[in-house]
């Protein structure tokens, strides 16, 4: 499983830079990826999320956006971080069940080939535990036990 | 149209030459800067002889609209235009529009070529732009933005109607921009939505229809309006695959970009989000002019229907919502097993340690399944606290993760197609008797549905009525007759369970006619709210009951009032696919101003001759005091 994408800690707090200086409300991933720097509504592609309920880092988080000077992440893009800190509930939820959208799209967001990704949901399924420990567990200690559990 | 082509290098080299000559720089930036000017001058000519100014693709970039009292603007904020009386005069507009192209790039925010993102490249297109004269040839940002978004096509994504809203009750429509990732969940939706500052329902309303809110385009991941629409607000939702080529979301984008940050005055009725939507279609495909028929109100499932009448629609996508599936789930299992699912959710058991022997692994799998669906709706509905939620999602979801996968993945069915139920309004022509007195009866609702409407696509049990009119003519007494107007009319009655446990209620308001003791029966303005529950009794149906106060005005009553209050009940059933039915009974006790209790008790039927067309029969008993009276009509209702 070596062909998940390795970023360093460097690249998202080079986003955080620029995040902050364009836009407080924006955290890292998909949307300062793809519309970093620029202003306004395309850029905005906002980083909260609208209903505020499973906005992220742990599960059930009201409220917050995601600051990318708490992800310590060793693996994952920030397009990965986003996604998994703001889907923290349903992707678990997917994961329990070894399949459903919000799983599959972790496998597209990691490069997972079509041939691999039966094998990718059961063996995070078999892992859920070790994936979620903990009932304070963070999108980034989830996106580090991943990548603990993918590299195993 | 095309304008002859100057070489523009060799003007330079001209300039340049004559620099050298000269021996002075600035003089060389005056004659580019000159001949630009020039260019920039014969550009506008050539658009103003061309009459670009007329051409239906910039009034639709413009949102003009060819109103009463002229062609005006619908976007109200005036950044969105060039000119200062851009809004009202697309000539002056285009022609500022040309002119600020060559403006030099600006120290901060966006030069017009970006400010005007979609004008600039169509007119680039029709004039024969040459861009090597332009100081800042293409708008930079918006490459980048769709270089790295890889849009591949577009969806029309309609929540279902939102009965506890206002705002929402006939559904929401927006565009869904989805990338080349393998993965819906990473589109783009695109919303169009009023920035309201009340949630004071009657200021709200007020404010909603009169034009005091400004409306706004948004972009947001898709995940997160799935999240807000299907998991929060229980609302199924219909993606409607748009067949729209790779320049034509080019385009679309395009628009979207120059609409960023720029307001209209948002219209509850009309100029709303579905309407406004439609722009972005228009200019992606020039010619379609969806914005082109706007009546006195558009709603989401006319947006729909337009787009797909246009030939616009290659695929329809159903997903449900989370009460949904959790209806689905639950319809699969034993009462047991939804009774532990249930208990799960709610913390009154444990989940299993870390060895589950099951006997029937895909049962026990639904069992967990179901309790945290569940589990979390109660959570989302304020039932269960953040510390209990936690630990207990987490337990059940560690021991489904035990359990495997042995079902695959579930298929929920999927329900009519609500862009092919019936048309919004409706024509009604028949007669009746009242008592011994026939006539004949003409109505007019301008939308939307009642309880036993054809009823393919339509929500059970949810009736939103805005503006019906009813007459009556006595050919006896030569007498033409209102008999009702209904301003509004809205009933809800959702059945509760052992899932979910919503309130039924009811608004109602406008003239009807009150019988009186004496015999007469006056027009009196009507206002009625209710509430009670709802209970779906198997195959029979839905019953309800309800509670209400309801109070009149009116020159016939005594002290020209009534005011009391009433209780109501009612069976609402389907035979068939074709046949509805609804029995009711409402007794009304008036204790202030016209005293006195009036009861009415009837059925109405309603056969579906074809999906637009209906034949409805009713009949009603009425008493007051100690007089009372039958009413019998039957009618032939199209919808339109």
């Amino acid at each position: 499983m070596k062909r998940f994408a390795v970023v360093t800690a460097t690249v998202c707090l080079l986003f955080a830079g620029t995040a902050a200086a364009n836009q407080s409300n924006t955290g890292c991933g998909i949307g300062t990826m793809i519309f970093e720097g620029k202003d306004g509504l395309l850029s905005q592609v906002a980083a909260v999320t609208t209903n505020g309920i499973f906005g992220n880092q742990t599960f059930g988080i009201t409220s917050g956006t995601l600051e990318c000077e708490q992800a310590t992440m060793i693996v994952a893009s920030a397009q990965v971080e986003r996604f998994v800190g703001e889907n923290m509930d349903q992707l678990a939820m997917d994961i329990s069940r070894g399949q459903g959208e919000y799983v599959r799209t972790l496998a597209v967001l990691l490069d997972v080939p079509a041939e691999e990704r039966t094998a990718f949901f059961v063996k995070l399924q078999a892992n859920f535990t070790s994936i979620y420990p903990t009932d304070d567990v963070t999108h980034v200690d989830v996106i580090q036990n991943l990548e603990t559990v993918l590299k195993g | 149209m095309f304008l002859v082509r100057r070489s523009a290098p060799a003007v330079v080299i001209v300039g340049a030459l004559f620099s050298l000559l000269l021996g002075s720089t600035p003089a060389r930036a005056v004659s580019v800067g000159g001949a630009r000017s020039s260019y920039a001058e014969e550009l506008v000519a050539s658009a103003l002889e061309g009459r670009l100014y007329e051409r239906a693709e910039w009034h639709t970039l413009l949102h003009y609209d060819d109103g009463w009292f002229g062609t005006e603007s619908l976007v109200d904020d005036p950044s969105f235009f060039a000119a200062p009386n851009g809004k009202s005069d697309p000539a002056a507009e285009l022609e500022a529009t040309v002119r600020s192209f060559f403006a030099a790039p600006p120290d901060s925010g966006k030069h017009p070529v970006c400010r005007f993102a979609a004008r600039f490249e169509w007119l680039v297109e029709e004039l024969g732009v040459d861009r090597t004269w332009l100081p800042v040839p293409r708008c930079e940002p918006v490459e980048e933005i769709i270089d790295r978004m890889r849009p591949v096509k577009v969806l029309l994504s309609f929540p279902t109607a939102y009965m506890n809203s206002p705002a929402s009750m006939y559904g929401h429509t927006l565009l869904t921009i989805v990338t080349e990732h393998d993965s819906e969940l990473l589109s783009y939706a695109v919303n169009y939505a009023g920035e309201t500052d009340t949630s004071f329902g009657p200021l709200y309303a007020l404010k909603g229809v009169f034009g005091f809110y400004r409306g706004y385009y948004s972009i947001l991941p898709y995940y997160a309006k799935l999240q807000e629409y299907s998991d929060v607000n229980d609302r199924d939702i219909w993606e409607y695959e748009l067949s729209l080529t790779r320049a034509e979301i080019r385009r679309l984008i395009l628009h979207v970009y120059e609409l960023e940050d720029v307001y209209s005055d948002y219209y509850f009725f009309d100029e709303n989000c579905s309407f406004n939507l439609l722009y972005l279609l228009d200019a992606a495909r020039p010619g379609l002019d969806l914005t082109h028929d706007r009546g006195l109100w558009v709603l989401p499932l006319d947006t729909i229907r337009a787009a797909d009448e246009a030939g616009l629609v290659s695929d329809v996508r159903y997903r449900p919502s989370k009460s949904t599936e959790i209806a689905h789930l639950a319809s699969l299992m034993s009462d047991t097993e939804q009774e532990r699912a249930v208990a799960l959710a709610r913390g009154q058991v444990e989940p299993a340690g870390a060895v589950v022997a099951a006997v029937d692994p895909a049962g026990e799998a639904r069992v967990y399944d179901l309790a945290s669906e569940y589990l979390q709706y109660l959570y989302i509905d304020g039932a269960v606290s953040q510390e209990n939620y936690v630990p207990r999602f987490r337990r059940i979801l560690g021991a489904r993760s035990r359990l495997g996968n042995p079902e695959g993945e579930r298929s929920i069915p999927r329900p009519p197609r609500p862009d092919l139920g019936h048309r919004s309004s409706r024509v009604g022509v028949g007669g009746g008797v009242l008592d011994t007195r026939g006539f004949a009866r003409t109505t007019y609702r301008a939308v939307h549905h009642d309880l036993i409407d054809n009823r393919g696509g339509y929500l059970e049990g949810a009736e939103i009525v805005f503006g019906e009119l009813d007459l009556r003519y006595y050919p006896e007494d030569e007498d033409l007759q209102i008999e009702a107007i209904d301003l509004i009319d809205i009933v809800s009655l959702s059945p509760r369970g052992r899932f979910f446990g919503p309130t039924s209620w009811k608004v109602r308001t406008g003239w009807s006619r009150r019988g009186l003791g004496d015999g007469r029966r006056p027009l009196v303005y009507d206002f009625e709210y209710g509430i009670g529950r709802t209970y779906r009794g198997g195959p029979l149906g839905l019953w309800y009951g309800l509670a209400d106060v309801t109070a009149q005005l009116g020159g016939s009553l005594r002290r020209n009032h009534a005011a009391g209050v009433g209780v109501s009940a009612g069976w609402l059933t389907h035979l068939g696919r074709r046949l509805q039915f609804h029995g009711f009974g409402r007794a009304v006790r008036f204790g202030l101003g016209e005293y006195g209790t009036v009861i009415r008790a009837g059925v109405g039927q309603n056969l579906e001759l074809s999906p637009n067309l209906g034949l409805r029969a009713e009949v009603r008993r009425s008493w007051v005091d100690d007089t009372d009276w039958w009413d019998w009509t039957l009618r032939l209702h199209v919808y339109h």
